[in-house]
């Protein structure tokens, strides 16, 4: 089955490198797709010594449209499965076949970073603001999909063909896309399992967002979930 | 109203049309937008140049006040031309994304085949 992973990378000059020859090492037979979103580093020339293929955006879209594109380029290329993975050195490589393996019964897969029904204690530790916020997402987005899902922004997924599809065109762009598309998959009617991996730290580069918006885009989300709570009827003879 | 500030702001009214019509025939504005301040530009004339008219249709329709209602139909047409365009923004945005897309995957083609 041919496989693909998209790396969305927004200047990872740094890390990305180890994150690509962990790659090389780990899933040889594995298609590597960077997306390069607008960096000003040098992100497209590590990720060309590396001799992967890189998508390069001629400005920043943010990690939702870099991932609709890589989405859309292995659609087009024929992929039957693909999986995002951080440039940051955030996933594990020896955690992929984890999740792979939970796509032969699903047509999506989370690696969530808590164990299920165990949130909190998955040996990541998040602070008590980001901790409640992600509590609050959680919550929600088990009102608006009727399903528990431990970590709802996790950005360690896999998918195959028919949400890749989808995913190739209606991907949500605005930040915090994951929770978005979690919804999307669900609201679809396809099955999305979440399975328990190990993450580690990031490896360099800064977190992209803090505070001020970061709120914000808590409540656009908010608003997205709570506008989709009146479509869980319809939707729900599918899930 | 007193002549002067009559005179005054009938020359604003008439300073404004001839600048949306400068605009419109420079086509500056697109066609549906210029109709949409044309009409706003003559109804500011015709409302400076007939001091009366305002009071009057303040007066049909029940408004004691004349300038409420002046500022009351500035203030809605300003939220909705808001409104629209945010819509327009909202889609301009989508179609620069797509097209950034489109862009980077032409690009992508083009370097596979020179090489």
């Amino acid at each position: 089955m041919r496989t693909a992973v998209v790396i969305p990378a927004f200047n990872e000059a740094e890390a990305l490198p180890g994150v690509l020859a962990e790659l090389a090492a780990a899933v040889p037979d594995h298609a590597v797709v960077v997306i390069d979103d607008g960096s000003s580093d040098d992100t497209a020339g590590v990720a060309a010594a590396a001799g992967v293929t890189c998508l390069r955006l001629p400005f920043n879209l943010g990690i939702g449209g870099a991932l609709r594109l890589g989405f859309r380029f292995t659609a087009e290329e024929g992929f039957e499965r693909v999986y995002q993975f951080d440039a940051d050195g955030q996933h594990d490589p020896s955690q992929i076949p984890i999740l792979l393996a939970g796509l032969e019964n699903a047509d999506m897969v989370v690696g969530t970073r808590f164990a299920v029904g165990d949130p909190g204690d998955g040996g990541y530790r998040v602070g008590r603001g980001r901790g409640l916020a992600m509590g609050l997402l959680r919550w929600l987005v088990r009102r608006a999909t009727g399903r528990r899902f431990t970590d709802t922004s996790s950005g360690f997924r896999a998918l195959r063909r028919p949400v890749l599809e989808l995913f190739a065109t209606d991907y949500p762009v605005e930040y915090m896309d994951s929770v978005e598309a979690l919804l999307l998959a669900v609201r679809h009617g396809f099955t999305v399992v979440e399975v328990p991996v190990r993450m580690r730290e990031r490896q360099g580069g800064r977190p992209s967002t803090r505070n001020l918006r970061l709120a914000y885009h808590y409540v656009r989300v908010l608003i997205v979930l709570v506008a989709g709570l009146g479509r869980r009827t319809r939707l729900g003879a599918t899930a | 109203m007193s002549d002067t500030a009559h005179l005054v702001f009938a020359v604003l009214a008439l300073l404004a049309l001839a600048l949306i019509v400068r605009l419109v025939r420079l086509q500056a504005l697109k066609a549906k937008y210029s109709v949409l301040w044309l009409t706003v530009g003559v109804l500011l004339a015709v409302s400076a140049a007939v001091p009366g008219v305002l009071d009057w249709i303040a007066g049909k329709v029940g408004v004691a006040y004349q300038p409420a209602l002046f500022l009351l139909l500035g203030f809605g047409f300003l939220l909705l031309l808001a409104m629209h365009f945010s819509y327009e923004l909202s889609r301009l945005e989508t179609r620069v994304r797509t097209l950034a897309e489109e862009l980077t995957l032409l690009r992508h083609e083009l370097d596979d085949r020179q090489d």
